[in-house]
C-alpha cells in the first residue's frame, strides 16, 4: 500500500479521535464540576501529607504535592468511561457498530483516546489557573526544566494509548458480562492503588520501585509525572518510554485477540 | 445467479434458562436450551428488488437480516449477496451494506447530525465532493436542512428517523436492510419515507429488505412478500395473491327500521347495538345476491360494507398458519 492509500486508511480513526474530543467539549458543567472535585481532594491530600511530614524532609514533601496535583489535573483521563459501548449492547444498536467496514478495536481505541485526552484538558487548563490563588505551599512546583516538560507531554500521549489498550480488554469483558459494574469495581480500586492516585507510587518501598515502575498501571501517568519531577538522562528516558511501548504492544495484543473472539460470538439481542 | 441466494440457512441460538426447581443449586446449575431462530430457508432475491418480511415477533426476520449482514455466522445452509459469503469477510461486506434499525440509532446523540454524517464519510472512505453531492440530494429529499447543524438529541422522532435514513444512504449501497422505518412516526413522516424510499429503489436501483409490523408500509412499497413463522419460510411470492387468499370474508352491517326476520337472512349474524351484523364468504354467495334478500328481511334504514382490513387478513394468515 502506498502512502496516500495507507493515510486515507487512517481517517475513520482519526475523525473519530476528533469526534469524541468535540463531544467532550459540551460537557463544560460535567468539567466544572469535576474541577471542584479535583482540587477539593487534591488539597486534603496535601493537607494529610504536610501534616504526615510534620516539617522533616521539605524537599519530599514539595514533590509529593506536585505528585498529588498532576494526579488530579489528569484524574479525568484515567478514571472517565461514558459507557457508550455497553449501551450499545444493550440497547441492540451494537447491530449498527458491526455493519461498519472498519477494525472495531482501533476503532474504539481511538475514540476513548480523543474522549480522555481532550476531557483531561478541560480540567487541566482551570486547574492550572487555581494554582495562582493557592498560597504558595500549596501549589504544584514547576518541573525540572524545557525538556523535563516535554518528555512530561510525549510520555503522557504514550501513557494516554497506553491505558486506553488496557481500558479495551475491560471493554471486551464487559461484551462478554454485559455489565460493567463488576469489574469496572475491581479495575477502578487496582487502578487508583496502582496508578498513584491514592498514594504517590514513588512513595512506595524502596525495593518494590522496581516491581511498581514497570507495571502496567504505571504507564499512564505515573511514568510521565516522574520525567516531569526529574529531567531524564538520555537512556533513562529511552528506557521508560521502551517499557511504555512494550506496554501498548502486549495490552493491545490481548485486547485484539478478546475484541476478535467477542465480535465473532456476538448475539445481537432483541428485535 | 441472483443478486442474493440464500440456501437452507438455519441458525441455533444457545438459551441458558434457570431449572425450574430447586433451591440454591440454581445458583451454579442451568439448563441449556437450544433455540432455532431459522430453519432450512432458501430464497432468492434479484437486483432492485423491493421485499418485504413480515412474521409476528420471534418469527426469524432479524435473524435472517442478521445473517444477510454478516453479523450472525449460520450453524448451516449458505448465502451469496452479490458473490459474497456475508459472514467470511465481513468489512468488505458490509461496505456494501446500508442499514436503517427502527429504535435504534446510529448518529452520535451530542454532537450536530452534519459530524455523525462527517464520520459516515470517512468510515465509508467516500470522496469528498461525491459526498457533498451525495449530502445534498439526501438532505433536500428527506428535508434535513434546517437541523443539520443540531444535535441529534433535539431532534423529534420523526426527524431522527430521515436522518438515520440519509446516514444510511450516504455511501449509495447497493442493499439497503429496513428494520421497522416507520415506527413511531405519524401519517404525515410515514407518507413521505415511503415516497422517498420508493424514489430511491427507482432511481439507484437499491435493493431494499424491510422488515416491518406496518401493513400500509407493505402495501405501499412491495410487492413481494416472504412471510416468516417459527423461523421458517411459509409463504414467498406477490403481496396481492397472497392478501386474496385471506380475504374471504366480508362483513355487511345493517340497521333495520324495526325488528326484521332473521331466518330469511342467509348469512351469520350477531347484535351490535341496534345493528345487525352480517358475516359471509363473497366466494360462496355473492353480495349482489345477498343484498336483495337483506332488504326483503325489512326497511333498512342504514347499511355499510366492509372489507377486511390488512391487520385482520395478516391476524388470520398467522392463525391458519398455526403460528
Amino acid at each position: 500500500m502506498n502512502m496516500n492509500a495507507r493515510l486515507r486508511s487512517l481517517r475513520p480513526y482519526m475523525t473519530v479521535f476528533r469526534l469524541r474530543a468535540l463531544m467532550e467539549t459540551q460537557y463544560r458543567a460535567a468539567a466544572l464540576g469535576g474541577l471542584v472535585t479535583q482540587v477539593f481532594f487534591g488539597l486534603v491530600y496535601i493537607f494529610l501529607y504536610t501534616a504526615l511530614y510534620a516539617g522533616n524532609s521539605p524537599e519530599m514533601l514539595r514533590d509529593t504535592i506536585t505528585y498529588v496535583w498532576l494526579q488530579q489535573m489528569f484524574f479525568r483521563m484515567m478514571f472517565s468511561s461514558d459507557g457508550e459501548l455497553t449501551n450499545l449492547i444493550m440497547s441492540g444498536g451494537v447491530a449498527y457498530m458491526l455493519v461498519r467496514p472498519v477494525d472495531q478495536h482501533r476503532f474504539w481505541v481511538c475514540r476513548d483516546v480523543g474522549g480522555r485526552l481532550v476531557g483531561a484538558m478541560m480540567r487541566l487548563i482551570p486547574m492550572l489557573a487555581v494554582q495562582f490563588i493557592l498560597p504558595r505551599e500549596l501549589r504544584i512546583g514547576l518541573p525540572d526544566g524545557w525538556l523535563s516538560l516535554a518528555q512530561f507531554g510525549l510520555s503522557l500521549l504514550i501513557g494516554c494509548v497506553c491505558l486506553c489498550e488496557l481500558m479495551s480488554i475491560l471493554d471486551a469483558i464487559n461484551m462478554k458480562t454485559l455489565d460493567k459494574r463488576g469489574v469496572s469495581a475491581i479495575l477502578n480500586l487496582t487502578m487508583m492503588t496502582f496508578s498513584g492516585n491514592v498514594i504517590p507510587l514513588t512513595l512506595f518501598p524502596d525495593g518494590l520501585q522496581t516491581l511498581i515502575r514497570y507495571q502496567p498501571f504505571a504507564q499512564a501517568l505515573d511514568a510521565p509525572i516522574r520525567m516531569y519531577q526529574s529531567c531524564a538522562a538520555l537512556p533513562e528516558w529511552a528506557l521508560t518510554v521502551a517499557v511504555q511501548l512494550v506496554w501498548i504492544v502486549i495490552l493491545r495484543w490481548i485486547g485484539r485477540s478478546m475484541w476478535q473472539r467477542r465480535l465473532d460470538n456476538m448475539t445481537v439481542q432483541g428485535g | 445467479m441472483a443478486f442474493i441466494e440464500a440456501q437452507s440457512l438455519s441458525k441455533t441460538y444457545t438459551r441458558h434458562n434457570a431449572p425450574k426447581s430447586g433451591g440454591i443449586s440454581r445458583l451454579w446449575r442451568r439448563e441449556i436450551q437450544q433455540i432455532q431462530a431459522l430453519t432450512d430457508a432458501s430464497f432468492s432475491i434479484e437486483r432492485g428488488e423491493l421485499v418485504g418480511l413480515i412474521g409476528p415477533n420471534g418469527a426469524g426476520k432479524s435473524t435472517t437480516v442478521k445473517l444477510l449482514t454478516g453479523i450472525l455466522t449460520p450453524t448451516g445452509g449458505e448465502c451469496r449477496v452479490n458473490g459474497r459469503t456475508p459472514w467470511e469477510n465481513r468489512r468488505e461486506h458490509v461496505r456494501h451494506l446500508g442499514a436503517v434499525f427502527g429504535q435504534r440509532t446510529q448518529l452520535w446523540w451530542d454532537v450536530p447530525i452534519r459530524d455523525s454524517f462527517l464520520l459516515l464519510r470517512d468510515i465509508y472512505d467516500i470522496d469528498h465532493a461525491v459526498w457533498q453531492k451525495r449530502l445534498d440530494a439526501l438532505v433536500e429529499a428527506l428535508e434535513l436542512g434546517e437541523f443539520l447543524n443540531a444535535p441529534l438529541r433535539q431532534l423529534s422522532l420523526g426527524q431522527r428517523m430521515r436522518a438515520e435514513l440519509c446516514g444510511s444512504l450516504l455511501h449509495a449501497p447497493e442493499l439497503l436492510f429496513l428494520d421497522e422505518p416507520t415506527i413511531g412516526l405519524d401519517a404525515v413522516s410515514k407518507l413521505k419515507l415511503r415516497a422517498f424510499l420508493k424514489e430511491e429503489n427507482r432511481r439507484n436501483g437499491t435493493t431494499i429488505l424491510l422488515t416491518t409490523h406496518d401493513m400500509e408500509d407493505m402495501l405501499a412499497l412491495c410487492s413481494r412478500v416472504m412471510v416468516l413463522g417459527r423461523g421458517r419460510l411459509l409463504y414467498d411470492g406477490a403481496l396481492d395473491a397472497l392478501l386474496r387468499q385471506y380475504d374471504t370474508v366480508h362483513t355487511l352491517r345493517v340497521v333495520f327500521e324495526e325488528a326484521p326476520e332473521i331466518a330469511a337472512l342467509p348469512a351469520h349474524v350477531t347484535r351490535d347495538g341496534d345493528a345487525y351484523v352480517l358475516t359471509y364468504e363473497p366466494a360462496k354467495m355473492p353480495t349482489s345476491e345477498l343484498l336483495p334478500q337483506v332488504l326483503s328481511a325489512g326497511r333498512v334504514r342504514e347499511m355499510t360494507l366492509k372489507e377486511q382490513n390488512v391487520d385482520e387478513l395478516i391476524a388470520r394468515m398467522y392463525k391458519e398458519m398455526a403460528l
